[in-house]
């Protein structure tokens, strides 16, 4: 396991439960991080996006009135959105399939079944710093490679037409 | 992922790892990552109070659903976001039996539309259970009564699988 340094970087947890938010935040300050902002809700989080230049979200799925889902379109897609390509952790008691599938397609780059811990927690942020993902622009999405790894097997013809960019 | 078959892909600099370092002091070593799980423990104090509070509100929701059969779908999606927030956090805190039993309730609180009186009574003894593990403060697997207590539930739970 590779040991961060974490203090420069910046978080927003997204939560509408004020505990949540307060365990979220203790444990990042004992992972070392010194910078973090609190949302109760999604529309302030993306406000706060505006002027706090977060590295990472961490973020709950069910909250109203917007859900972690409908929060992270409007990070990837909305027309006002200042950082369409930051990682989203996406926290959640759901643990079904067709939920990991459905915040994959939103545009979340990791899941995060809770009950969440420092070691839980701490091995998605790494997941993130180790294994950048580039985005994928299609006309239905909008967010992170949604292909964690390359198929070793595949022997078809590659498929997607755009040649890569590189954003710097 | 058809969609994605006809797109753009956008490679990205990756500027987390610039702001990173590695190991030195102030690093996420094993040993600071068992402090901070520690530091979580510690808050047990916090916990309590916090889930003292959802239960109360937890029993307030049961109680209406029980007294009043009117909108009894809205009744239990208020009691399904109590007991996900709870199901949430008991693991984190030691209290693993919070989390298996709200899983639990909130399996079939989910699907119910209505509430007659054998749901009731069902919903009903997971409130209880949820009750009981705190008043006893049952952390950890809670013990061979805590085993006998989610067996029942189980058994419970299946009558409305499905």
């Amino acid at each position: 396991m590779t040991a961060y340094n974490l203090e420069k970087l910046k978080f927003l947890i997204v939560d509408d439960n004020d505990n949540m938010r307060f365990l979220v935040g203790t444990i990042l300050r004992s992972l070392g991080v010194r910078d973090y902002r609190e949302s109760g809700d999604g529309i302030a989080a993306f406000d706060e996006l505006g002027h706090y230049p977060a590295d990472i979200v961490v973020c709950d799925w069910d909250m109203r009135p917007m859900t972690g889902l409908e929060f992270t379109r409007m990070v990837r897609s909305g027309s006002d959105s200042t950082n369409r390509f930051i990682p989203i952790i996406m926290l959640t008691g759901y643990t079904e399939i067709q939920r990991v599938v459905e915040a994959r397609d939103s545009g979340v780059h990791e899941f995060l079944a809770k009950p969440v811990s420092a070691k839980t927690l701490y091995a998605r942020v790494r997941s993130i710093i180790e294994y950048p993902r580039p985005f994928i622009r299609a006309s239905l999405y909008f967010g992170p490679d949604r292909r964690r790894k390359e198929n070793l097997n595949y022997d078809g013809a590659e498929r997607r037409i755009a040649p890569p960019k590189t954003l710097n | 992922m058809a969609d994605e078959d006809q797109s753009e892909l956008i490679n990205l600099p990756n500027m987390l790892q610039a702001k990173v370092t590695i190991g030195g002091p102030g690093a996420v070593s094993p040993e600071v990552l068992e402090q901070a799980e520690s530091m979580i423990a510690n808050m047990t104090g916090n916990y309590l109070e916090w889930v003292k509070g959802d239960l109360v509100v937890l029993r307030g929701a049961f109680e209406a659903l029980k007294t009043s059969p009117g909108n009894a779908k809205e009744k239990l999606d208020d009691m399904f976001r109590i007991v996900h927030d709870m199901r949430g956090q008991g693991g984190s805190f030691g209290y693993k039996l919070i989390t298996i039993i709200g899983n639990q309730l909130c399996y079939l609180i989910s699907g119910l539309d209505d509430a007659g009186p054998s749901e009731i009574e069902a919903i009903g003894l997971h409130v209880e259970a949820m009750d009981l593990v705190i008043a006893r403060n049952m952390q950890g697997d809670g013990g061979p009564d805590a085993e006998q207590m989610l067996k029942g539930l189980e058994k419970v739970g299946s009558k409305f699988a499905g």
